[in-house]
């Protein structure tokens, strides 16, 4: 079969850069002195900037992992790791920039609201520049507000919370993250309340040489019930960025949250990402995970499943090309009797890419009559990129059921030739086969966002069909 | 205008280095059913994949025509668009592709025009009640988990919608029961008319009872040694294929 | 003197929090005086294989780590060089049984089959005195074109010993190799393995059975790497764990550039027979090129109860059922063993450990 020299994408609406105007910008580095004056700049309570200062600490006393794609490149010199936009945060998309206003349009986030979502949170480089939710569920209890405003008004649950799923000695960009975190979304569902529509932040790093550190965290109370979806882009710049946020996860007894992330970054980002959740009794906790952009991606989503009979599901995919390096996976931890995991990872690699399936299965001793399957599926559209895959499965009990299967291979010359024979264009038919390969992860998204991802690997193949 | 559908002249064929086709010859008018018999690793198979220029197998010799037109050479998509069609053997499965996605993209692919929806929607079920194909499929992979007949009455109810000038059908009876079979045969009946022609690759005569077939080609060893009309199929079934094997 | 030692490093490093890039043993007793090994017994029937006992200096491309692989080139007291030529029914078995005498075996192996050179080689390594053993060897195979090699190792040490082997394999054009391994006895049973598929059409099949109790710890790396098209690289690994045994599985099939159609199978399966056995595996395949198959499987449980209750419904007690169970896992792999008598020892002992 001929070869088709898939050519690099055009991104276009994500490559939309607005001019680098901001009401304050961090000067470069990292020194207690900065750490001390973004702390200031966010009218911290005390307890928030001794913790920065000791997560600083903790990032000095770290190394960098001795592992995965090279991170030698990042100079945190080089990076400014707080950039404020000129605007407060709204409630109303009228009282937004317009040109921030505009981005956020064209990628699409005021229309969905519209027509799907229950509430939208949309950060504009360090701090969130709009934050909504229906008013039905103000009423019900639930509440999504930026982090910032948290930490003023949920002092208690905000500590009790903040940074103990993810404890700041995880690794050393947790811990710089717990210095220089800035933006993201709070989410607290109260007991029994099912949210049955979702809820979507979206992050938007516009400004160059700097970083991106918000900080999610959701706590779904004892019987509720959530789909909250990410969604985060960036244009492209000659210099490196970098994003290091972090997710905490908090589902509570027979409660059930649905974390759903489509990752466009663009191409000179280094993704460094920290997501991870506790699962209660009898509860349930599903990740889908499209990753699509970043020059090198690090992530790891994490379940730890502490509740008897808790759930988890993954279904992740990602695509690398040109000057990309994707090690993505998945992390999960069985600590009690009857849980199960299930995972279905997938990967694609094109015109030199590298993706890397990355993960940990660890069943302890105390979890007995727990099940684990995990699938694993990498298709090469070429020669000239690469696939790995690294699975680590620790298994200590023998009431379990674990397996775990891996293929690595390309498109099928025969499922080509079967489809061309239907009158497709061997570029159709691959385009098709590849689509296919991607349903499983498209069809637990909402149909919006199913309709991006089929779009964004359409972009990714376009060179080919063209 | 010409009647003549197909014709291969002089065909030599090999596959992975292995000499298959030594020489076929081949007309194929508009309205005719063809059958083409032989025993077990005669070239049948590849045969098919010849004419749809399956880049796994060589021509090392010889002509396609389709209404004329030198097909030898063309890509299989580009063959497809002129109305070629191939039941295969073994439908291979794309998890991920709903069958009727795929008979809509390669409905618009093959007509080169904007599908009519309900039109097709209507057909679609009518074909699928004609050959006993459960409503739910419609919305499965296509091919995923598809028991064998399940798949040979896909292929058909493809033929079918994608309505194409020439039907090759690969071993499109083989490894069913008898009441697939006669749906099978239902589905050719259908299709059939005066303008159009079917190939018929098979190895036994069964799916042969039910239809009209104007001419039978014995296939042995990568030639076609006999052609003759319906009776010879009867006499295949009596006698085999020993006495062509010794020729 | 006893010494702490880090080895066995995998080919690709993951989260160090994973612990599993390499291991760490405490207190390993390495021997300060190397006394000669006598107890070796030749079974050379074949004038086709020619033993002589110089090696040329080499340097391994993976192997156990630098102290080990030191200590053989320095110390050991076997060096055998065996060369096969020759198609007929080559077969060499050597066996090594340590007693109160023969404590400590270093030992330097290299096989090297000529062209179309077939044999079948049998190492076997047993203690028959209550002692505590100690056993480092390398063992390198030099297969040229269209060689075939059958090499079975079968360590049946007590579980006091100390058993390290690094093997690596060279497979020329159209060469097959095909290894066995019987991995029962040791307190620690270390294993490297590396193949080097450089020829086309090199074929490297590698079985192996592991049977873990007490507090035994099996750590079994095993890589290969192909260069060849149309190589294949098949793993196979069955193994049963009781009481408070461990084992790490590491392995690691490398698809290099170059090598289309290339095929690689990677299987492991383990069955835990306690609470406390525990079983780690990390089956890593790399992928450099596009025209490849790669598949990978591992599963972990324990017997399934369907099975358990037909044969017990058979009359056979909880025990025995478990042996049955075992003893027909591991069954593919025994079958490669022609040798009548040595597969009844082997079977003697999955018997006698699962008792």
């Amino acid at each position: 079969m001929k070869k088709t020299n898939i050519e690099e994408i055009n991104r276009n609406i994500y490559d939309i850069k607005n001019k680098d105007e901001y009401e304050y910008k961090i000067k470069k580095g990292l020194t207690p002195e900065i750490i001390s004056e973004i702390s200031k700049q966010k009218n911290d309570p005390d307890w928030m900037r001794e913790f920065r200062l000791k997560a600083l600490d903790v990032y000095n006393s770290l190394e960098l992992p001795t592992w995965g794609p090279d991170l030698s490149e990042l100079n945190m010199d080089e990076i400014a790791t707080y950039v404020r936009p000129k605007t407060n945060l709204n409630s109303s998309w009228d009282d937004v920039p317009e040109d921030i206003k505009n981005t956020f349009e064209q990628l699409g986030i005021p229309d969905a609201e519209k027509k799907s979502l229950a509430g939208v949170g949309a950060q504009y480089d360090s701090e969130v520049v709009y934050h909504s939710m229906k008013e039905e569920l103000i009423k019900q209890g639930v509440i999504y507000t930026d982090m910032e405003t948290a930490v003023r008004e949920y002092p208690a649950m905000v500590k009790a919370h903040f940074m103990k799923c993810v404890p700041v000695y995880d690794h050393k960009f947790v811990a710089l993250h717990g210095a220089v975190w800035s933006g993201g979304s709070f989410v607290y569902v109260p007991k029994g309340v099912k949210v049955d529509i979702p809820l979507q932040s979206y992050f938007r790093l516009n400004s160059p040489e700097s970083g991106q550190f918000e900080h999610t965290l959701i706590i779904v109370d004892e019987g509720a019930s959530l789909h909250f979806i990410e969604g985060c882009s960036a244009p492209k710049y000659n210099k490196v960025n970098l994003h290091a946020g972090c997710v905490e996860l908090y589902v509570k007894d027979n409660a059930s949250l649905r974390y759903s992330t489509i990752e466009n970054w663009s191409k000179n980002m280094l993704n460094l990402n920290t997501k991870k959740a506790i699962v209660g009794k009898n509860a349930k906790m599903e990740w889908v995970s499209g990753s699509f952009g970043s020059k090198k991606s690090m992530l790891y989503p994490m379940s730890i499943l502490n509740g008897e009979g808790s759930k988890t599901e993954f279904t992740g995919i990602s695509f690398a090309g040109k000057g990309q390096n994707l090690d993505n996976g998945f992390k999960v931890v069985h600590n009690a009797p009857n849980t199960s995991s299930v995972v279905n990872a997938k990967s694609i690699s094109k015109n030199g890419g590298t993706c890397t399936y990355r993960s940990l299965v660890k069943v302890s001793e105390n979890a007995k009559n727990s099940k684990c399957s995990v699938s694993c599926e990498s298709l090469m559209l070429d020669d000239i990129s690469r696939s790995d895959t690294i699975p680590t499965n620790i298994i200590e009990t023998d009431e379990v059921e674990f397996s775990h299967e891996a293929k690595i291979g390309k498109l099928s010359d025969k499922t080509i030739f079967y489809l061309m024979s239907r009158g497709l264009s061997e570029e159709d038919a691959k385009a098709m086969i590849v689509r296919g390969f991607a349903y499983p992860i498209s069809k637990e998204l909402p149909v919006e966002y199913a309709v991006e991802m089929n779009n964004l690997i359409n972009l990714e193949l376009q060179g080919a069909i063209g | 205008m010409s009647n003549e559908l197909l014709e291969i002249d002089n065909l030599y064929v090999n596959a992975e280095d292995k000499k298959i086709l030594k020489g076929i010859n081949l007309k194929i008018n508009k309205g005719e059913i063809h059958v083409i018999m032989g025993p077990n690793g005669s070239g049948k198979t590849t045969t098919a994949n010849a004419i749809l220029n399956n880049p796994a197998y060589h021509k090392i010799e010889g002509n396609i025509l389709f209404e004329g037109e030198d097909i030898t050479n063309l890509k299989t998509d580009e063959i497809a668009r002129k109305g070629v069609f191939m039941s295969f053997q073994l439908p291979e499965e794309i998890p991920g592709v709903s069958v009727s996605n795929f008979l809509k993209y390669a409905k618009n692919k093959i007509t080169g025009k904007p599908i009519k929806l309900l039109e097709f929607k209507n057909e679609l079920k009518n074909y699928m009640e004609e050959l006993k194909i459960n409503p739910d499929y419609i919305e499965r992979s296509l091919n995923v988990g598809f028991s064998g007949g399940e798949k040979k009455k896909n292929e058909i109810l493809q033929m079918l919608v994608l309505n194409p000038k020439l039907a090759i059908l690969d071993e499109t009876d083989s490894g069913l029961d008898v009441d697939a079979i006669r749906t099978v045969s239902k589905g050719i009946e259908m299709f059939k008319n005066k303008n159009n022609a079917v190939l018929i690759i098979t190895h036994n005569t069964k799916i042969l009872h039910s239809l009209k077939v104007d001419y039978v080609h014995i296939l042995v060893n990568g030639k076609i040694v006999k052609t003759g009309s319906a009776e010879l199929a009867k006499e295949i079934e009596e006698n085999g294929y020993e006495q062509y094997k010794l020729s | 003197m006893n010494k702490t030692i880090e080895l066995n490093e995998t080919p690709i490093r993951t989260s160090k929090n994973f612990n599993i890039n390499n291991i760490t043993l405490q207190n390993v007793p390495i021997p300060e005086h190397i006394e000669n090994f006598e107890n070796v017994t030749i079974i050379n029937e074949s004038s086709n294989i020619i033993i002589n006992n110089s090696i040329k200096p080499y340097n391994l491309s993976y192997g156990l780590g630098s102290f080990l692989e030191s200590q053989v080139k320095e110390n050991a007291n076997q060096t055998l060089n065996i060369l096969v030529n020759g198609k007929s029914n080559n077969e060499l078995i050597i066996e090594f049984d340590f007693d109160e005498d023969n404590l400590n075996l270093i030992e330097n192996i290299q096989i090297t089959a000529a062209e179309n050179a077939k044999a079948t080689i049998i190492l076997t390594y047993k203690t028959i005195e209550n002692i505590q053993a100690y056993h480092n060897s390398i063992l390198r195979v030099k297969a040229e074109n269209n060689a075939n090699l059958n090499i079975i190792v079968v360590n049946l040490l007590n579980n006091d010993s100390y058993n390290f082997i690094s093997i690596e394999n060279e497979l020329k054009e159209k060469a097959n190799v095909h290894f066995t391994m019987v991995d029962f006895g040791g307190k620690n049973s270390i294993t490297n393995y590396y193949s080097n598929l450089i020829g086309e059409e090199a074929n490297n099949s590698l079985d192996s059975i592991y049977l873990g109790a007490e507090k035994q710890l099996f750590d079994l790396n095993y890589i290969g790497e192909l260069y060849g098209k149309k190589s294949n690289m098949n793993i196979e690994v069955q193994g049963a764990l009781k009481d408070s045994a461990t084992k790490h599985f590491k392995g690691t099939i490398d698809f290099k550039k170059g090598c289309k159609k290339a095929k690689g199978n990677e299987n492991e399966s383990c069955m835990l027979l306690s609470d406390t056995a525990k079983s780690i595996a990390l089956p890593v395949l790399l992928c450099s090129e596009e025209d490849v198959e790669g598949n990978h499987a591992t599963s972990s449980g324990k017997i399934g109860e369907k099975e358990l209750f037909y044969i017990m419904s058979r009359g056979f007690e909880l025990k025995e059922a478990r042996k049955i169970m075992v003893k027909a896992k591991f069954n593919t792999i025994l079958e490669n063993i022609k040798n009548e008598e040595l597969k009844e020892e082997i079977i003697e002992q999955i018997d006698k450990k699962l008792d």
